[in-house]
């Protein structure tokens, strides 16, 4: 279901999600095997990527920094795997990306070789595109069900923008429409802030950075020709030097490259083709090559006044610590890396290439000290939105009182989030005490709350402040969005308990809280009145009786009017 | 019947007529003004001395627990006060409808009654409250209401009364003609004590006594009337003790078990009880408690119980009664409590029945005197 949601999303697509779960044999007692199918509106999956998709661990296409509800790659692959473990069958997926063509397989996982088996593939003809996942696994509905039927519930809440079906093995059919026709901003892919990284992250994001020397093939000789018009005949030395000075503004990195080689090996293409670079000794100013001509290894000196010269360096050493940080983080610009660069004690030219483990170490450990860097950017984020969320609210519980909050964003290590609540008092909820659905990244929690963080500032307030003593018919949606949630546990049941979060939640719980005491407050007071007015219309009237006797007078006297005043007060 | 009497009888129901007038005037204007007040647009409100335990204080003079000064505003515009006062407007009407017809009630029958009126009173805890309001507010034991509690206590001996009660009007009564005693209700309450032969009251604790002093002829032997409280003395008994010794100018002793609790019923008749500070009929200050003491139990030999923790708490908590701050009243305290046993009133059978009413009696009876 995440799957499909998070397929839809990123392609602007109103999501129609049908679960199934049925019993292979309904005859049979828990636990026993049933085939689950989900089966959504989505893009659906290239028909050569399904069995990679489906069958290999860590294949995931949403590594780029955004809020997505999946983020490792294991999801759909270990739902399959424990079907797989459970009855042996393989997994069938049914996908279009077109409306036409559907292309259904029937896979296998090969655990060792992490690799998928394709037992079946054919071809179908069809009129919506989509993706459809089947396991057959074994399970337990009789215990299971509840949480899967609050999964469901819950899901809908928070993708109000969706329609979620579910058919449970029972025969019952649990139906939730779509409550909005309009989907929420989608989140932006951005890079990486300064506070979220590491040593590890560094390295990898260095060697993305650090080019590899190009291998001089013909296919690579044939790209160089082309890209200095040279296609045709066979050209000279100096020609080509001439044409590539000439067109130096329009080549690609590669293609300087292997100029800036030329440069030094004073080749013409021909030349090019019979020899291999072994490496570019840049302290030395030597370049190492294999001539396959003679098969020896042989080397020329680089002048390092050449402009080729710092074009070679330039690609082995990697970028200038100033280039790279204003290239691979967000928000750092060429006066704050140069500021940062002094900070950590480095020469702001200093290269990533150059830089020993130690140095890496400390970089590493600056970026995490240095202020002055901004704040993350949080249109990574995907907030369901206050407007959505109301409404989605507002159908589920059609409460009497209703309002929601999103926090404006906020950051933890680095991590951009955001906190989005909503409360819902009366109406048709019938629960007594405080009811907390959790959601993360549009999923909800179900497990766990005990420990929780939201569970435990919503148990810190004294709600009895905000005039919501005893058991109030209360529920209290609460949805964490961040590039990392910061689980307490693998399970990704419980948030932990990260102070910047914990504020967060602390100030929308209590922006909220306020407004639902001033509703309290009014709706006690119109009560009050209504009861005053009551009880004066039942004893004012007695006592009139009594006094009458009492007093010894025929008639009785004329107490409407204060009656009538005090009707007066209550309508104000 | 002499003259004398004769003329005394005509005194005492003109009497009766007069406070049943009284009461009724008084009733009528507390209801006129909360007529006044609804007719002219007013919510109607009254003040009634506060009976919080602050407002209760020892009048050393009246030798009884009065209330003090301080008054409490009972606003039927106040919506946690407006059931109350409506209640409270219903008992009036209700005490004066009785008074009126000269009909007797009970503080169960008015629990009842209310509920023929859409008053409701919770329970009968809550209606015996607003009794006590309704004589806080007058001033007046709800005796003078028709108003009677359940519970009966009895009297026996020489003494004439004249009924003033509907349809026994003028009928007189000697109330030594039945062995059993008279049990002290309404009828006895609100008759006219017309004469007696007796020189001295005695109140006695319990029925069993009580019954043993009829057999005894304690009445005869010691020219007396005999009334028996039944445990605390119920507040129309108290009436009566009072009425007998300021009427018919009666000495009263009382006799009590030999414990703490004995010794505060007899408190209770001579100077009242916390409970009962905003009246002021129901003392009789010269009441003489003559026993059983303390001091008695080593004096007679009486054969004792021990002390149960809540009798020695109750102790304690007299000590800091000014009333018990002399006397007989504090010393008989101490040797409770220094004994920590107590006696009861039968402990003198160990000497023979009649013991109580041969030995005892005549030698306290004796004493009282110089009391
Ligand atoms: N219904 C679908 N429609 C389109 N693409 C899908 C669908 N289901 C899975 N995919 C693709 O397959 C990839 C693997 O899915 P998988 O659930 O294993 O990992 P994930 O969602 O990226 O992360 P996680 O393990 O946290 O769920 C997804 O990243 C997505 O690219
Ligand atoms: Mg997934």
């Amino acid at each position: 279901m995440e799957n499909g949601l998070d397929a839809c999303d990123s392609k602007g697509i109103l999501p129609d999600i049908h679960l199934t779960i049925k019993a292979v044999d309904p005859e049979k007692s828990d636990p026993k095997p049933y085939i689950l199918t989900v089966k959504d509106n989505g893009p659906g999956i290239e028909s050569k990527h399904v069995p990679l998709a489906f069958g290999t661990v860590l294949y995931g296409s949403k590594f780029g920094l955004k809020q997505a509800r999946g983020m490792f790659g294991l999801g759909a692959t270990m739902a399959i795997l424990y079907g797989q473990i459970t009855t042996n069958k393989p997994v069938t997926v049914k996908s279009s990306t077109d409306a036409k063509k559907s292309d259904e397989y029937e896979l296998l996982l090969d655990i060792q070789k992490n690799k998928p088996v394709i037992l079946k593939h054919k071809t179908k003809d069809v009129a919506k595109k989509g993706l459809s996942v089947s396991i057959c696994l074994e399970g337990d509905y009789s215990k299971a069900g509840t949480k899967i039927r609050d999964y469901v519930y819950q899901t809908s809440l928070i993708t109000p923008y969706a329609s979620i079906t579910f058919d449970d093995p029972k025969g019952e059919k649990y139906p939730y429409p779509r409550m909005i026709n309009s989907m929420p901003k989608p989140p932006t892919i951005i890079r990486p802030h300064p506070y979220g990284t590491d040593v590890e992250t560094i390295r990898r994001m260095m060697v993305e950075s650090q080019f590899e020397i190009p291998t001089i093939d013909d296919a690579m000789i044939e790209k160089v020709r082309k890209d200095l018009g040279l296609a045709k005949k066979n050209f000279s030395f100096t020609a080509i030097m001439e044409k590539a000075k000439k067109r130096w503004k329009t080549l690609s990195r590669q293609v300087r490259v292997i100029i800036a080689l030329m440069s030094f090996l004073k080749m013409d293409f021909e030349k090019l083709n019979k020899i291999r670079i072994e490496d570019i000794d840049v302290p030395n100013k030597k370049l190492f090559y294999w001539d396959f001509g003679d098969s020896t290894s042989k080397s020329v000196e680089m002048d390092p006044e050449s402009q080729y010269y710092k074009q070679l360096t330039n690609t082995i050493q990697g970028e200038t610590l100033t280039a790279f940080l204003t290239k691979k983080f967000q928000r750092v610009g060429p006066t704050t890396a140069v500021k940062f660069a002094e900070f950590a004690g480095f020469k702001p030219e200093k290269r990533l290439g150059t830089m020993t483990n130690q140095e890496l170490a400390k970089l590493s450990d600056s970026l995490q000290k240095f202020d002055d860097f901004m704040g993350p950017d949080p249109s990574c984020l995907a907030p369901l939105g206050e407007e959505p969320l109301e409404k989605g609210m507002k159908k589920f519980f059609n409460p009497d009182f209703l309002t929601v909050i999103q926090r404006s964003a906020s950051a933890y290590s680095g991590f951009p989030f955001v906190v989005e609540m909503g409360i819902a008092y009366g109406g048709d909820i019938s629960t007594r005490g405080i009811k907390v659905y959790r959601f993360a990244n549009r999923i909800p929690l179900l497990y766990d709350e005990g420990s929780d963080v939201v569970l435990k500032v919503i148990n810190d307030i004294d709600w009895s402040r905000y005039k919501a003593k005893g058991d109030p018919p209360l529920v209290i949606v609460s949805h964490i969005c961040s590039t990392r949630i910061p689980y307490k546990t693998a399970g990704k049941e419980n948030v932990a308990d990260r102070q910047e979060i914990e504020r967060e939640l602390k100030l929308a719980i209590q922006f909220m809280a306020r407004k639902l005491s001033v509703f309290m407050n009014k709706r006690g007071q119109a009560e009050a009145a209504k009861k005053r007015a009551n009880l004066y219309a039942k004893y004012v009237p007695l006592i009139a009786q009594f006094c009458t006797e009492l007093a010894g007078k025929k008639k009785e006297p004329n107490f409407q009017k204060i009656l009538q005043e005090e009707e007066l007060i209550e309508n104000e | 019947m002499s003259k004398n009497v004769e003329s005394k009888k005509k005194a005492a129901s003109k009497k009766a007529l007069e406070k049943q007038k009284n009461i009724l005037d008084m009733l009528k204007s507390h209801g006129a003004k909360i007529y006044d007040d609804l007719d002219s647009g007013q919510f109607p409100k009254f003040s009634i001395p506060s009976r919080s335990v602050s407002n209760i204080v020892y009048d050393k003079k009246l030798r009884q627990y009065i209330l003090g000064n301080s008054t409490a505003l009972r606003s039927s515009k106040n919506t946690s006060q407006l059931r109350s006062f409506t209640q409270l407007m219903w008992l009036a009407f209700f005490a004066n409808r009785l008074t009126n017809e000269k009909k007797s009630s009970t503080l169960r029958d008015i629990y009842y009654s209310s509920q023929a009126f859409a008053i409701d009173f919770e329970d009968q805890s809550e209606s015996d409250n607003i009794i006590v309001d309704l004589e806080a507010v007058t001033s007046r034991p709800r005796e003078d209401f028709h108003i009677f509690p359940e519970e009966r206590s009895s009297i026996f001996g020489d003494l004439n009364i004249e009924y003033t009660i509907p349809g026994y009007e003028g009928k007189t009564m000697n109330l030594s003609n039945h062995p059993d005693g008279y049990a002290i209700g309404p009828s006895l309450t609100t008759a006219e004590l017309v004469d007696t032969s007796a020189e001295i009251v005695i109140a006695i604790e319990k029925g069993g006594l009580f019954t043993r002093f009829v057999e005894e002829q304690v009445d005869k032997k010691f020219k007396s009337i005999i009334i028996n409280t039944g445990g605390q003395a119920p507040r129309s008994t108290r009436t009566l003790l009072k009425r007998l010794h300021d009427e018919m100018k009666l000495p009263v002793i009382i006799l009590t078990d030999g414990d703490v609790y004995g010794e505060h019923i007899a408190m209770v008749i001579k100077s009242g009880s916390a409970n009962a500070a905003h009246l002021r009929e129901l003392t009789v200050p010269d009441a003489k408690w003559v026993g059983v003491w303390a001091t008695d139990i080593e004096k007679y030999k009486l054969p004792t119980i021990p002390m149960t923790e809540s009798d020695i708490k109750r102790c304690y908590d007299l000590q800091k009664d000014p009333r018990y701050l002399d006397g007989i009243w504090k010393k008989e305290l101490e040797v409770f409590l220094r004994l920590k046993r107590k006696a009861e009133l039968e402990a003198f059978s160990k000497y023979g029945l009649t013991n109580i009413t041969d030995k005892y009696l005549p030698q306290k009876l004796e004493l009282a005197k110089s009391l």
